[in-house]
């Protein structure tokens, strides 16, 4: 088994489905259950850089699974200000704990740490490049709203360019066979041609359109993403495209009945808030999906099996 | 005149390294990476250029009295002018030969061109690539994943 979870490019789809497999065992799990699992086990929360939803999804996670985390938010409170290098940081945290789940805005970090330390290492972003749990949970949601993955049209709205969510899941979805994609994208931040490339010339379709209208009649998930501004070194060119897509419930009115709407979140105003009450919504059942996901890693990466 | 006699006029070696099969022009390209080793400040060098060659056409050739060629110089040479041969001289004769080709790992020579990459921040990081095509002319960086063109990577030396 890989000791550690870096990029979704290093996973073929049968180390995916375990993952998946995983995650389902811990949900169908009671809670008194969970907290048996990890007592005594101490997770590194190691994260460089600001986050939320990752950061506190995993420490619920390890707490909820009995076992104990120790770490830090930002880099001003460690010693990497002091000027320490970041591989000597890792060499210091790995005499503390069991297992590093690490964020950073540099990229490739994680597989740094991967090479330096005996601990698994779990990679909670690295920069624009790769967040493999992000992606491992959003097949999670997908297959446990949709009953498979296969064979599903998917679409993708907003920041198509920067997003690294987007590119992570669209290269995970080629591997179970989702061959049909909808890019709505602003002319600026359409998806980068080399994601469209395949070994396999004519097998995967990418129908690009500016209009959300189209996505919503055809497709079975609606993914959808904020126009991240930290990504525009122009901020006159943020303003031009931030509003360019915001879904409504009245919009959903063409939609397929099982349709499911996700996001990464946050969100911004790309989706309005009068869609939360619809039967479309899947994007806080994602968010919760992350805790399930997250114990699912942390228990593979420290070797229990269930 | 043979091919042969003509190769004779850069003077024959009875130990060293001949760099043959250069396609002609690229000759001192070889010889600038060559020159960027402190190991070869004090070895002779010759360059012949514009020899006719029944495979190219026309070729350059290098020889260098010295008894051993590093890897990792002719790692440099394979990424730069892949397809050259490589040979070993001892006694006036060829001891062997390697016709080296585009490696499909990169170890510590390109710089990644991605500021956000953390080879370029944690520089004791030794730079890893691997191509991604069949002619080695696209490399991946292992760690921020970036894919580029080689001919747009920087050296370390």
């Amino acid at each position: 088994m890989r000791k550690d979870l870096i990029s979704m490019e290093d996973l073929e789809k049968n180390e995916i489905q375990e993952y998946l497999t995983m995650a389902e065992k811990v949900e169908a799990m009671p809670l008194e259950e969970r907290v048996k699992l990890l007592p005594g086990r101490i997770m590194a929360a190691m994260f460089f850089e600001p986050s939320t939803r990752t950061r506190l999804s995993f420490e619920s996670a390890m707490h909820r699974l009995g076992g104990s985390v120790i770490g830090f938010a930002a880099k001003d409170a460690t010693s990497v200000a002091k000027g320490e290098s970041f591989t000597d940081t890792i060499h210091t945290v790995e005499s503390y704990s069991d297992i590093l789940v690490i964020r950073h805005p540099g990229e490739g970090t994680a597989r740094l740490a991967a090479q330096e330390s005996y601990l698994p290492v779990i990679n909670a972003g690295d920069g624009a490049n790769q967040h493999p749990t992000q992606t491992l949970l959003d097949l999670y949601t997908i297959r446990k709203d949709l009953g498979k993955i296969e064979g599903l049209k998917v679409a993708f709205v907003g920041d198509l360019k920067y997003s690294r969510t987007v590119h992570s899941l669209i290269r995970a979805l080629m591997k179970f066979n989702v061959t049909d994609f909808t890019l709505v994208a602003p002319e600026t931040l359409r998806l980068p041609e080399y994601f469209m490339h395949s070994d396999e010339p004519g097998r995967f379709r990418f129908h690009e359109t500016e209009r959300i209208e189209v996505a919503i009649q055809e497709c079975d998930v609606l993914y959808m993403t904020r126009i991240q501004r930290e990504r525009f070194p122009d901020l006159v060119e943020y303003e031009k495209v931030k509003d360019s897509y915001v879904l409504t419930a009245e919009m959903l009115s063409e939609a397929k009945d099982h349709l499911r709407v996700l996001h990464p979140l946050p969100r911004v105003n790309e989706i309005a808030y009068d869609v939360d009450n619809t039967k479309f919504a899947g994007y806080f059942p994602q968010a919760r999906n992350g805790v399930i996901m997250r114990q699912a890693i942390l228990l593979k990466h420290l070797g229990v099996t269930l | 005149m043979k091919q042969n006699e003509k190769i004779l006029h850069i003077p024959k070696i009875d130990l060293g390294i001949v760099i043959d099969h250069i396609p002609a022009g690229q000759g001192i390209k070889i010889l600038e990476i060559i020159s960027k080793y402190e190991e070869m400040k004090d070895v002779v060098v010759s360059l012949g250029l514009n020899y006719e060659s029944a495979k190219l056409g026309k070729k350059d050739l290098i020889k260098l009295q010295m008894e051993y060629l590093s890897p990792e110089i002719i790692q440099h040479i394979s990424i730069m002018v892949p397809g050259v041969t490589i040979k070993a001289i001892k006694n006036y004769k060829v001891h062997s030969k390697v016709v080296v080709q585009p490696p499909k790992e990169i170890k510590s020579l390109l710089l990644c061109k991605n500021p956000n990459c953390i080879t370029n921040t944690e520089k004791h990081v030794p730079t890893l690539f691997r191509t991604t095509d069949a002619e080695g002319k696209k490399v991946k960086c292992n760690y921020c994943e970036r894919i580029f063109d080689l001919h747009e990577l920087e050296t370390v030396v």
